[in-house]
């Protein structure tokens, strides 16, 4: 009896705390929807209300003193607020309620920025030029189908694969070579990574100069034309110079028999050279080989140049990471020094590839200033980036752009994915 | 406290406003694609400022290299400029069927007197289902070729009055073991605009002339019509005709438009001038170097583009145009002055010392009032054809943009390539494009 009496003491105490915890959370609640919803919003809509009556109503000067006091206000007067509708809530959530409203506008204006524009993008390129009906996968089929796309995507693959071959093998090497220097590896090091310094417009602005042309007679400013220019003889047997001035004489190289400078990018094939100058059709190594893509090559080098040297000092850090005795025993048991690299040193660095890899993968594809400052897309050297904003300023087809924004996004979806898994292999070790 | 001092001040403010003059001090912006502290941009403000001195309305012209898509981006926001001036009239038309527009009628204006001042033609390329939206402002000529008269007096060389003419000089020329043509059409993004602009000059000049050509522009004859080939064919000439350009027709797209004119002013080991004529616009003594500047007019002239099969005054030309995006007073009264004969005063007078080459498009503007001779007889030449109605706009700009700044562009740039063999693959690709 007592025993029961007991229990059923019990019970009511827990019914009276369960109904004390369904009202805490249910208070917890309206803080919440309050404190982050209501409050924010009502403060945000004031302002902006007050800020959209007075703009044409009051002298500038005015306006950007009301702006510049009230706007930088805001954000202090938003927390005080939140903070102090949260103060009203129990105790025992006020902690996750306090981290929620230091966490919550961040979530706010990444959902506003990114996740609203990248939801109406894909709703975009399911619509016409103005997106103001629907056309089905019409601009996808387009983004296949069409010649010039076709190219632009073709050089996104041999740019993503090019790029990021070449960046990692020469970042490899250099970090590799450079680690094994007496002295003078922190020179040696910053002059490779020194390209990284500048932006991608002043990189792409040397190399135009590197490849620039000019009509003949004028002379070559551009190093690869300069060279080409210079040297032999034209039919008559006088030498050919880039417009140099002898004996009072200029010296040209307009004569017949002379190199003729070339517009390195505008070649799309390699027919300009005289080992390709008589490839039949018939000769498919030679005639597929005519057709390698120069100028996108070209291009492809400059963003090398630049990121070579961030792939070294990653790599050149992990390679330094490799614990000395590992090398030293695979050397007395005799392997050479390449076999180390190959079975001892890359084992070591795998993560690190990935790392630099993935990172390069997304930069390739976000690669507009080199193709915007050279070629400007023309002559077959087009990028998806560049051809988005071409498609939305130039040809103003807004469905069509965010079809290419979308295939952007798609491509870099496996990265994130290899990635994330990737991180979980790494958690399971 | 404060509160009522804030909204005394307010108060007052709103008092301030009400009293004043009512487009004193009004702001009126005015963006286009000219930079600002360019020499168009800085000519272009110059010609406000006795404006702004007589009624008070402060316009500011702001000029941006993106001033397509910064425009778009401005009014899908809500937050366009008052008045924009458009490169192209093409894209006047499109943003007053997308509604951003608003009518010269509902600004006040006459639009009798706007059509005579500144010919049908011209007016219409901004109208819309026969409601003129778009302001004409300044063209240039395009169907020039310069060339160097001392070049051509020592050696007796005659200018070209007919096609034919061109052409022997050109063969006496390449036999003489000189090179007769200039021709570089590389331009950022716009690879290919040199040779549209040689098409819509020969297309002028043949088939049925100032009519095929509308046809043409209109596309109510394909693109790959016979007329067209033609045309193409003609082009094609000069082209891919041996030892015809510097450096080759690989050359040509490779050559910077810019650059281009460069060898006339360069002697090679034997004296001789890389090329001897260059169809180019009105506009390009802007990029010559220096020294070739100094004798424009001079040392380095033009002469008009030869005549074809169709004998005629037509002249070829391009030119910008702006359009109202916001009417209020002030606006109004920057368009009746961006319309009145003394607006281009500044510029042609070179009030800003920037050495601005633009031509009015309104027919009852003065020519002497140009500072430069050579822009003053430029200005001649169109003042006529615009009076007789025979000048025509460049046709690319007036296609559609996939084809006129697409296609057009692009199979032009790969038949310079290719050679006269690809004219029907060019053709048939930029019919298929037409949207």
């Amino acid at each position: 009896m007592e025993w029961l009496c007991f229990t059923k003491l019990l019970d009511g105490r827990i019914i009276e705390m369960s109904i004390k915890s369904d009202s805490n959370k249910l208070l917890s609640f309206g803080v919440r929807i309050i404190a982050f919803s209501v409050f924010p919003m009502i403060w945000f809509l004031s302002q902006a209300i007050l800020f959209r009556e007075i703009t044409n109503r009051i002298p500038r000067a005015l306006l950007i003193f009301l702006a510049i006091t009230i706007g930088s206000s805001f954000i202090f007067f938003l927390y005080a607020g939140m903070n102090k509708i949260i103060s009203y809530a129990p105790k025992s959530y006020q902690e996750g309620l306090y981290g929620a409203m230091f966490v919550g506008p961040a979530i706010f204006l990444l959902g506003l920025f990114l996740f609203y524009p990248a939801i109406r993008t894909i709703y975009l390129s399911f619509r016409d030029k103005w997106g103001e009906n629907s056309v089905g996968l019409d601009n996808y089929v387009w983004a296949f189908s069409d010649k010039i796309m076709q190219i632009t995507i073709r050089n996104q693959f041999i740019w993503l694969v090019g790029v990021v071959t070449l960046a990692i093998m020469i970042g490899l090497i250099v970090a590799y070579v450079s680690d094994k220097l007496q002295k003078g590896e922190a020179v040696f090091k910053s002059i490779i990574f020194l390209p990284m310094a500048i932006s991608g417009v002043g990189s792409s602005a040397i190399f135009k100069f590197i490849y620039a042309y000019r009509p003949p007679p004028l002379t070559q400013i551009g190093f690869l034309n300069g060279l080409r220019v210079t040297g032999g003889n034209d039919d008559m047997g006088n030498p050919c110079k880039n417009n140099i001035i002898e004996n009072g004489r200029k010296i040209d190289y307009v004569n017949d028999g002379c190199t003729q400078p070339i517009g390195w990018l505008q070649q799309r094939d390699l027919t300009k050279f005289t080992s390709f100058e008589n490839v039949t059709p018939d000769d498919s190594f030679f005639s597929w080989l005519v057709n390698f893509p120069l100028n996108t090559i070209l291009l492809m080098i400059i963003m090398v140049w630049m990121y070579t040297g961030f792939a070294m000092i990653v790599f050149s850090a992990a390679i330094k990471a490799v614990p000395t005795e590992i090398t030293e025993a695979g050397r007395i048991d005799g392997a050479s020094e390449a076999r180390i690299f190959l079975s001892v040193i890359m084992p070591y660095v795998k993560s690190t590839i990935v790392v630099v890899a993935t990172y390069l993968t997304v930069t390739v594809l976000k690669a507009y200033d080199i193709v915007f400052v050279t070629t400007r897309g023309d002559f077959e050297t087009n990028l998806l980036a560049v051809k988005m904003m071409d498609e939305f300023s130039k040809f103003l087809h807004f469905g069509r752009a965010s079809t290419v924004s979308i295939l952007i996004f798609i491509s870099v979806v496996p990265i994130i994915v290899l990635n994330v898994f990737r991180n979980k292999e790494d958690e399971a070790l | 406290m404060r509160k009522s001092l804030i909204g005394l001040l307010l108060i007052l403010s709103m008092v301030a406003v009400a009293c004043g003059n009512s487009l004193e001090g009004q702001e009126v912006i005015y963006f286009g694609a000219p930079a600002t502290d360019g020499p168009d941009g800085q000519a272009i403000q110059s010609s406000f400022d006795q404006f702004t001195e007589d009624t008070g309305i402060i316009v500011t012209y702001v000029g941006s290299e993106n001033f397509e898509s910064e425009l778009l981006a401005q009014i899908e926001a809500g937050n366009p400029p008052n008045i924009a001036l458009w490169p192209q009239p093409g894209t006047v038309r499109a943003q007053a069927e997308a509604g951003n527009l608003i009518p010269l009628e509902d600004l006040g204006v006459d639009l009798e007197e706007y059509r005579s001042n500144f010919s049908p033609y011209l007016v219409g390329l901004g109208e819309v289902d026969g409601v003129p939206y778009g302001g004409a402002h300044a063209v240039n000529l395009k169907s020039i070729v310069w060339y160097q008269p001392a070049e051509f007096d020592s050696r007796g060389y005659a200018i070209p009055d007919t096609w034919d003419e061109m052409i022997a000089l050109a063969d006496q020329i390449v036999a003489e073991g000189m090179t007769p043509f200039c021709f570089g059409m590389y331009s950022n993004g716009a690879t290919g605009w040199l040779a549209t602009d040689w098409m819509e000059d020969i297309m002028l000049r043949t088939g049925n002339g100032t009519t095929s050509y509308d046809q043409w522009v209109n596309h109510e004859i394909p693109f790959n019509d016979p007329i067209v080939k033609n045309a193409a064919t003609y082009l094609s000439q000069i082209m891919h005709t041996d030892g015809y350009v510097v450096g080759g027709s690989d050359a040509i797209v490779s050559t910077f438009f810019g650059d281009a004119q460069n060898p006339m002013f360069e002697r090679d080991g034997n004296g001789n001038p890389g090329c001897f004529m260059h169809r180019q616009a009105s506009f390009i003594p802007g990029f010559w170097p220096e020294d070739a500047k100094e004798g424009l007019g001079t040392e380095t002239t033009f002469f008009p583009f030869p005549d074809m099969e169709v004998p005629s005054d037509t002249v070829l030309g391009a030119g910008d145009m702006w359009a109202v995006l916001v009417n209020d007073e002030a606006t109004q009264a920057v368009v009746d002055f961006m319309l009145s004969e003394n607006y281009f005063d500044a510029i042609a007078s070179d009030v800003a010392g920037t050495g601005s080459t633009r031509i009015s498009a309104h027919i009852g503007f003065d020519t002497s009032k140009y500072w430069s001779p050579t822009t003053q007889k430029q200005a001649d030449f169109l003042k006529a054809a615009l009076a007789a109605n025979v000048f025509r706009f460049d046709g690319s700009d007036n296609m559609p943009p996939e084809v006129g700044s697409g296609s057009f562009w692009s199979e032009m740039t790969e038949l310079a390539v290719q050679g006269p063999g690809y004219i029907d693959t060019a053709l048939d690709t930029i019919e298929k494009s037409w949207p």
